[in-house]
């Protein structure tokens, strides 16, 4: 039974069902929605209703493909990889700023693209993060509790913001913020340094804003979008419509009145407002609490994972997914200001797509290999495969 | 290994703690939906339809504006706006062709608003004819847009255009009545929604729906059309015979405060007001009846006599002596005859518009009596009359009138009062009530009827004051100012005026008002006419001369309208029997000249200053009646 390392391990197929299961049914979902909010303008923009819906499908596909395959590859051979992930992700970032490759659009340097291809450097760049993150405390798990130990982390995290934030993209340069947080506390830092870490960092964020003069229109068009109706409100104002107007039940899957070129980045950003008019109150509850199910049953991973590289990288993944969907949907009810950002699985776009459902495999990966090795005890529930661990790494 | 035990158990808790934290963000989220999707679901819903949808009006009818009897003097037609929505276009040009040709309109800017396919609807053209648009729906191109408006009609064009006002291209009252009674007037438009995207594009599967307009109350004015053409017909005459700046009338019922009649000169087309030429357009559309003032001279001794009277500090058979002037502390205040009337009664003085009896009758008054009586005739506060913009006139502040200022005011001088403020107050003291003057009867909607009563503004004077100032105002039309206002047939009271114009604090030469004001039947007045010429420019400026006989005429046409017959026609065509011949003046010294008319029974006015008569109005020879007045120019 016991086999000697390699990239694939082929020992179980037991799969965790409360993973893979709420993640395909978002992600179809995802293709479905995405084809109501952007039949319309897709047919005016491109003369074909199914645009962006094909563009979804093919990234499902394609998500399939990743996870099927990341679900197959042992996660712990991904901590190897963690400097090499770090440099991918600190060069995707950077070739952003090239010309002729970054491409800019709404005045932000987001994209990479070749030919019709084009991807936005900060998805993958945030998976990179986390891997390193994982890897790096997984492996210094005594340093991390002195400030000292937890310095390449935060330079790592920090370097990553602060050129994300370049391009400029503050939400998810707060959503990696938040994730780094989260990884450092799990992962065992003191919760003195991270106090004494914040403090900066939080007083750096209205340093940020009033940087930018239209981060400050869009907090003023947050406190009352209703003064601007036709500026900086207006989008915030469309969503509320466009979620009001669907009541409990909604006005029916594909009826959205909003999608008819009125809420801007209705199939991608705000996709959720369309959810929330088509199927109302009690869809739109429904579709987060798949979330919800996902996103407990990823820290459950964390908690079972037989390695500490793999309860760090699960509770990784499981919180940039649970971050962007707080947010997301704080933002398009109104409750945070107005930010762009995804909603994990749902929103239009393939990279993301992959991405993510790539991440959902290692989390398969993870809850496997926990399963199949069972070293967890009621007593014990961690066990000392900690050291087991350390020894197959060290061992490589 | 204290160091991994410990990291082991705080992993757990601080994973439950962030499992926590997530939790309690995701309450949060569904709270706030609950809020938006719910809660404020429908307030929501509400705006958003409004928004989700495109609205095109149809015109609820503006309502008519009809006379006293039943004659339309305003009414709105169903009309329709043309629009294209260039996003449903798909040939421009030959959009562009059509309309050009149909509506005469410029291609290239029709073109233009085609081709756009970013903007909702285009105007193309505003109150199309209802052909016109016959032929557009036959065409059937698509991206043609049409809408009900409505279109306002004048069928009087001219007539009453100072009164009634305009509106604006979009039927909202502008001036006048139409922008005095506009909330009664306007209409509720209806409308049609149609679904459509966010540049206006209807959906394909849109749903319309229709909500009909409602008209506006139509209005019934005090105004009598047959009359205000008459009055509308001399005044255009008085503009070319005495070559004035401008003339006016103003026909009122005493005994209700009903405006029968109201015309100014120079008026223009409703149906087509200069609305490219925004200073003659304002220029036209002010009522100066009601909103300018102006000095009113001799018209206004018609309220010093009803307050002496009612003091009792005079009687008709009082006799003054005029010898042409009267001193007032040390200031001589001339009669505008330099060689004086002489001695005369308390009724000659009104007959000869002697300022000297009046400036008697101001002193003796006193400041505190005049004005008290002048304040209740309604003199120095607006009529409340239902116009815009109206002025309150101009009287000096008692505490500075002092004994110079009173005795002009006596006459008509050192006081400013609109058309409508003089003609309101000499109905006032004719009719012994003064009311409020208005030009609404009634208003009607849906067969509802509301009428409007006269709003009474209190007793100015005795019945028996109000039947000696008629009395004399029969004489002065009767027996002086040289049957100028004499109608044979029928009782006419009247009272001329010469007032000097002002320009900038000065008075400005050979700038005149001169004015008329009369009233019909003297036993019993129903109708008051007050007629203003402003700065006649023909060679006279007496009011007797410039302003009487058009007053005249005016009465007679209405006596005509209502189908009136004379009594006494006998007796009163005598009066005006040529009976005696004119002499040859030319020449002559002044004075043997007019001692030659008065033993003669003809009367004269003086133009000029010299002691020789080079010009006499009326040819030697010709046989004039008793009275007339010849004019010397010396």
């Amino acid at each position: 039974m016991k086999t000697k390392f390699s990239i694939f391990d082929n020992s179980n197929h037991s799969i965790n069902w409360w993973v893979l299961v709420p993640a395909i049914l978002l992600a179809v979902f995802g293709v479905i929605m995405v084809y109501s909010a952007s039949c319309y303008n897709a047919e005016k923009n491109f003369g074909n209703a199914f645009y962006y819906a094909d563009k979804q499908l093919i990234g499902l596909i394609l998500g399939i493909l990743a996870l099927t395959f990341c679900y197959f590859v042992d996660y712990k051979f991904l901590a190897k990889l963690k400097y090499w992930a770090l440099g991918l992700g600190i060069l995707l970032l950077l070739i952003v700023f090239i010309p002729g490759i970054g491409i800019e659009s709404y005045g932000a340097k987001r994209w990479i693209g070749f030919g019709s291809f084009s991807f936005q450097a900060s998805e993958v760049a945030k998976f990179c993060l986390i891997l390193f993150c994982a890897g790096y405390m997984a492996e210094h798990q005594q340093s991390v509790q002195k400030f000292k130990g937890i310095l390449p982390v935060l330079l790592a995290g920090g370097v990553m913001c602060v050129l994300i934030m370049l391009e400029p993209n503050m939400s998810i340069t707060l959503c990696v913020g938040a994730v780094c947080l989260i990884m450092l506390l799990v992962g065992g830092a003191r919760i003195k340094h991270l106090v004494m870490l914040s403090i900066p960092v939080m007083a750096l964020i209205p340093v940020l804003i009033f940087l930018e003069p239209y981060r400050i229109k869009r907090l003023m068009a947050f406190l009352d979008p209703w003064a601007s109706p036709q500026g900086e409100g207006f989008q915030l104002i469309q969503s509320l419509f466009s979620l009001g107007s669907g009541g409990w039940f909604g006005v029916g899957l594909f009826q959205s009145r909003a999608k008819y070129s009125y809420l801007p980045f209705s199939e991608s950003d705000f996709i959720f407002s369309i959810i929330g008019e088509e199927l109302g109150l009690v869809g739109a509850i429904l579709v987060l609490l798949v979330f919800g199910v996902l996103i407990f049953s990823g820290y459950k991973i964390a908690i079972k994972a037989n390695t500490r590289f793999g309860c760090l990288l699960a509770v990784g993944i499981t919180s940039v997914l649970a971050v962007q969907v707080v947010l997301n949907v704080a933002v398009v009810t109104g409750l945070v200001p107005p930010t762009g950002l995804p909603l994990p699985l749902i929103s239009a776009g393939s990279t993301s797509l992959v991405v993510f459902l790539g991440a959902i495999g290692i989390l398969l990966n993870i809850s496997r290999q926990s399963a199949v090795n069972k070293f967890h005890t009621a007593e014990n529930p961690f066990g000392k495969k900690w050291k087991l661990t350390k020894k197959v790494s060290t061992q490589k | 290994m204290p160091q991994t035990e410990y990291s082991i158990y705080s992993l757990q808790k601080r994973l439950l703690a962030i499992l926590g934290i997530v939790a309690f963000l995701f309450l949060c989220l569904f709270g706030k939906l609950f809020w938006v999707q719910i809660i404020q679901g429908k307030t929501l819903q509400t705006k958003a339809i409004s928004q989700w949808t495109r609205d095109l009006p149809l015109a609820g009818l503006r309502g008519s504006i009809l006379d006293r009897n039943g004659n339309t003097l305003a009414s709105s037609y169903t009309s329709y706006d043309v629009y294209v929505r260039g996003s449903n276009i798909t040939n421009p040009s030959e959009v562009a062709l059509f309309l050009s040709e149909l509506l005469g309109l410029d291609y290239d800017t029709i073109e233009e608003k085609a081709s756009k396919k970013n903007v909702s609807e285009s105007l193309i053209a505003r109150q199309v004819s209802e052909s016109a648009v016959k032929a557009i729906i036959n065409k059937d191109l698509d991206g043609i847009y049409i809408t009900e408006t409505s279109t306002r009609q004048y069928p009087y064009s001219n007539l009453l255009s100072s009164v009634l006002g305009f509106c604006t291209i979009d039927n909202i009252g502008q001036t006048g009545l139409e922008a005095y009674y506009n909330k009664y007037l306007t209409g509720i438009n209806g409308y049609t929604m149609t679904e459509s995207d966010i540049t206006g594009l209807e959906l394909s599967n849109a749903t319309t729906s229709f909500v009909a307009g409602v008209a506006g109350c139509s209005i019934e004015l005090t105004i009598d059309v047959e009359i205000q053409k008459i009055v509308e017909n001399v005044l255009a005459k008085i503009m070319v015979e005495q070559q004035s700046k401008g003339a006016s009338v103003i026909i009122m019922n005493p005994k209700t405060g009903e405006i029968v009649a109201m015309a100014s000169k120079p008026s223009f087309d409703l149906n087509n007001p200069p609305r490219d030429n925004t200073e003659l357009l304002m220029s036209l559309s002010k009522n100066s009846l009601i909103t300018d003032v102006y000095e009113p001279g001799s018209t206004f001794k018609l309220f010093t006599l009803a307050a002496a009277l009612s003091e009792g500090i005079t009687s008709v058979d009082e006799k003054f002596y005029d010898p042409g002037f009267r001193i007032v502390d040390g200031d001589r205040i001339k009669c505008w005859k330099t060689t004086g009337h002489g001695s005369q009664t308390l009724v000659e003085g009104v007959c000869n518009s002697c300022n000297s009896v009046f400036v008697d009758l101001g002193l003796r008054l006193g400041v505190d009596k005049l004005y008290s009586a002048l304040t209740s005739y309604g003199i120095g506060s607006a009529t409340g009359v239902d116009f815009s913009g109206e002025s309150s006139g101009i009287m000096m502040n008692k505490a500075s009138v002092k004994n110079v200022d009173l005795a002009r005011i006596s006459f008509g001088q050192a006081v400013a009062v609109t058309p409508l403020q003089m003609i309101t107050s000499v109905c006032g003291i004719l009719n012994g009530t003064l009311y409020e003057p208005r030009f609404i009867k009634s208003i009607t909607t849906n067969g509802v009827k509301k009428e409007f009563t006269s709003v009474s503004k209190g007793q100015t004077v005795d019945q028996s004051v109000s039947k000696q100032i008629l009395e004399i105002m029969e004489q002065v039309v009767s027996k002086s100012d040289g049957l100028y206002s004499f109608v044979p047939g029928y009782r006419i009271g009247g009272k001329t005026g010469t007032a000097q114009k002002y320009e900038n604090g000065a008075v400005a030469s050979g700038k005149y008002v001169s004015s008329f004001v009369g009233c019909w039947p003297v036993e019993d007045p129903e109708y008051v006419m007050l007629l203003c010429v402003d700065e006649p420019s023909a060679g006279q400026y007496y009011g007797s001369l410039v302003a009487a006989p058009y007053a005249k005429e005016i009465f007679a046409g209405i006596f005509s309208y209502l189908e009136i017959e004379p009594t006494n026609l006998k007796e009163d065509l005598e009066k005006l029997e040529p009976t005696v011949e004119v002499p040859n003046l030319v020449g002559y010294p002044l004075m043997q000249a007019i001692e030659q008319l008065v033993k003669l029974d003809l009367q004269y006015v003086i133009d000029g200053e010299n002691g020789t008569v080079l010009e006499q109005s009326i040819p030697a020879g010709q046989k004039v009646f008793k009275k007339a007045i010849i004019s010397l120019k010396t």
